[in-house]
Formats: structure tokens, sequence, C-alpha cells
């Protein structure tokens, strides 16, 4: 890589940062899409993408326990679960024709897109109706 | 269903779709945990942060065992998110989030569907 190419990589996790933390989405949704785009793989984007979630997770974690959010132990039992999840999801995305599993990442994303659409109507509408309550 | 299975059920569910999908987990793991569980939205997006940790973590090591983890570009990528995340977080605070989400959500469904057909 290249001295260029390491800032520009830094500048897009910035962005991810940024919009994830304001939108409410983790960044998985937006830096597998930002690295296919950047002509890697889908499973080396999805592998790269989880790398990158792991130290910036616990940096929220550790801002969110500041605050007295985390409940430790349903985190716990979510990630005991979790990690067995975690391992066959891996193991059946790499099993997978890199293009079907580009497809079936689409189809989340749409999801995720209109499941934000359908909420921020949704609560647009929640507003319109109580401005009119109150005239 | 006894909370603690319903919870590492929960867990598994979306550690499925985190190591199936190269992402957190979340998304699924949030709803429920407010509408079925109890939890405030605030504990229950952080709760869901300290499962994704074991969660990312292993997965992410499984895509590393069948190299498929560029650890230059991940490096690079956190040296961003690590000062984007708690920027975002600290703006959020004053910010109306409807248009803009439902901005973001516009745009996530073209990229969806971009991938879908390109």
């Amino acid at each position: 890589m290249s001295g260029a190419e390491i800032i520009g990589l830094a500048v897009a996790g910035v962005a991810v940062g940024l919009l994830s933390a304001l939108m409410g989405v983790g960044g998985g949704v937006l830096m597998v899409p930002l690295l296919v785009y950047l002509g890697e793989t889908q499973h080396l984007a999805e592998g790269t993408s989880l790398a990158v979630i792991v130290p910036t997770a616990i940096v929220g974690v550790i801002a969110h326990r500041r605050r007295g959010y985390v409940r430790i132990s349903d985190g716990l039992l979510l990630g005991a679960g979790g990690v067995f999840g975690a391992w066959a999801g891996a193991r059946m995305a790499l099993g997978i024709d890199a293009e079907v599993l580009q497809r079936g990442f689409a189809v989340f994303l749409l999801l995720v897109g209109l499941r934000l659409v359908s909420r921020s109507l949704r609560a647009r509408r929640a507003e319109g109706e109580g401005q009119e309550n109150a005239s | 269903l006894d909370r603690r299975l319903s919870l590492g059920l929960l867990g598994l569910i979306a550690g499925l779709a985190s190591g199936l999908l190269g992402v957190g987990g979340g998304i699924v793991m949030v709803p429920p945990l407010v509408a079925l569980l109890g939890m405030t939205q605030h504990q229950a997006h952080a709760t869901s942060l300290a499962a994704i940790v074991p969660i990312a973590t292993v997965g992410a090591a499984t895509f590393a065992a069948g190299g498929e983890v560029d650890i230059g570009i991940a490096g690079a990528l956190v040296a961003g998110t690590l000062i984007g995340a708690p920027l975002g977080a600290r703006i959020m605070a004053g910010v109306s989030e409807t248009m803009l989400r439902l901005v973001f959500g516009i745009f996530l469904v073209i990229i969806a569907v971009e991938l879908l057909v390109g």
C-alpha cells in the first residue's frame, strides 16, 4: 500500500465511524460495500470489516460503560451464543461462491436501508401529528 | 422461555448473521433486546456492542484462517474509525436525525440495488 492509499483509507474510516454513529447502523454495513467498490472480493471485504469492528467496538463499549449502559452479564450471554454463530457463519461464508455471497449481502443491505426509510418516515409523521395537536 | 436461554439464542442468530455477512450483528440484537427483554434503546445498543466484541473476534479469526483478512487495510480503516465514531456520537446529541436517516436509508437501498444488478 502507498502512503496515499493508507491516508485515503483512514479518511474513509473517519467517515464510516461518523456515519455509523449518526445513523445508528454498524460500520460493517458501510465497510463491506466500500471495500467491494475498491476492488476487493466479497470474502476479503467481510473478513477485513470484522477485523475493523473488533477494536472499534471495544472503544465503544468502554465509552458506554462509563455512562453505565452496558449490562455485562447479558452481554456475556449474548456473546457466548454469538461466538458459535460467528464461527459457523464465517465457515459458511468461506464455503459460498463470492457472487452468491455478494447477492446475499445486497439483500441484507436492502432490508437495512428500507428499515431506516420506513422508521424515519414514521418518525416524521409522528412529529407532524404532534405539531398539529399542539396548535 | 428462560431469559438466559433467550439471550444465548439471540446471540447465536446474531453471530450467524455477523459471520456470514461481515457485519457486527447489532441490527439483529437491538430490536429484540428492547421489545422482548425490556432494555432501553441505550442499554440494548451498549449491551449488543459488548457482545459484538467476542462475536467479531471469532468471525475475523475464522476469515483470517481462510486468508480473507487484509491487515494493512484493516489497520488504516481502524485509525479512521477510532476518530470518527466518538465524533459522530458527540454530534448525534444535537441533530434532528429523521431527515438524515431518510437520506441515508435511500442511499443504502441504492447501493444494495447496484450490488444486486452489477
